[in-house]
């Protein structure tokens, strides 16, 4: 059975997510999440904000800036 | 078209201007306010104009200039007094006794659906503003590595400080904004009942 609990798990996360944790970490980790719902929410939701964060702070150059800074780009 | 700006052809620097203008205000956007993010475009190509002479291609230009970004973004945040801001550290996740989530998978769930519980431009502020209340440091690292999607170690070189320290700012980062994202639907789905 899997020594890993939530609290664990969760300080672990980006390093799974990142391939760095050994095998057997590795292994009782995903033991634990397949176990638990709660971590199955958690780790879904983890892994969603960057994505959420990424749309939500796109911003497009305003025209007038973009038209300031080509002129001075091509007038350099 | 970096070689030919850094050996002093001017219009190929003009070209380069015009293809990176709207990524660098991207991130001057994520990393100070769309308040300063203009001046910051301003300092950071006269800044990479400067300087050009010192790119020497062993880095990718949209790297070097990356990095004289984030350089002005801090600096300019620097300059400008902090307004204080409530901590995100509540939005941390909680644990029972026995380690275990406190919150229910519902709970835990919702933050995954804030795009279809939040409308965009409410969600649009309420991104702006966790980004804002995160730790300068989780900021930084969240931004680059997470929003502008450069590799772990490329972040470290920009930050100064080892991949390590950078992968646990962003995971500090992501579960401070996974619990803010968390609060703001809950709130929206509750307003809806």
């Amino acid at each position: 059975m899997s020594d890993v609990r939530c609290v664990s798990g969760v300080e672990l996360l980006a390093d799974y997510l990142e391939g760095l944790l050994p095998a057997d970490v590795c292994a009782s980790l995903e033991e634990h999440v397949l176990g638990c719902e709660r971590c199955q929410a958690f780790v879904a939701s983890y892994q969603a904000t960057p994505a959420i964060l990424r749309a939500a702070t796109d911003v497009v150059l305003p025209e007038e800036l973009r038209r300031r800074l080509d002129q001075w780009g091509s007038g350099l | 078209m970096a070689a030919r700006a850094a050996a002093g052809d001017a219009s190929a620097f003009g070209v380069l201007v015009s293809r990176y203008q709207q990524r660098v205000y991207r991130l001057a956007c994520r990393l100070t306010s769309e308040t300063d993010a203009a001046d910051v475009l301003q300092e950071t190509f006269l800044q990479a104009f400067r300087h050009l002479s010192s790119f020497r291609g062993d880095s990718r230009f949209g790297t070097w200039l990356y990095r004289i970004a984030t350089n002005a973004s801090l600096m300019h945040r620097r300059s400008r007094a902090r307004r204080p801001t409530e901590s995100l550290e509540p939005f941390l996740p909680r644990f029972d006794a026995s380690g275990r989530h406190a919150a229910t998978p519902d709970e835990l769930r919702v933050a995954a659906h804030a795009e279809e519980l939040l409308d965009q431009a409410t969600l649009a502020s309420k991104a702006r503003d966790g980004l804002a209340r995160l730790p300068d440091a989780y900021r930084d690292a969240f931004v680059l590595r997470d929003l502008e999607d450069m590799p772990t170690a490329e972040v470290a070189v920009i930050l100064g400080i080892e991949p390590a320290a950078v992968r646990q700012r962003v995971h500090r980062a992501r579960l401070m904004l996974r619990g803010f994202l968390q609060d703001a639907a809950t709130r929206s789905e509750g307003g809806r009942r």
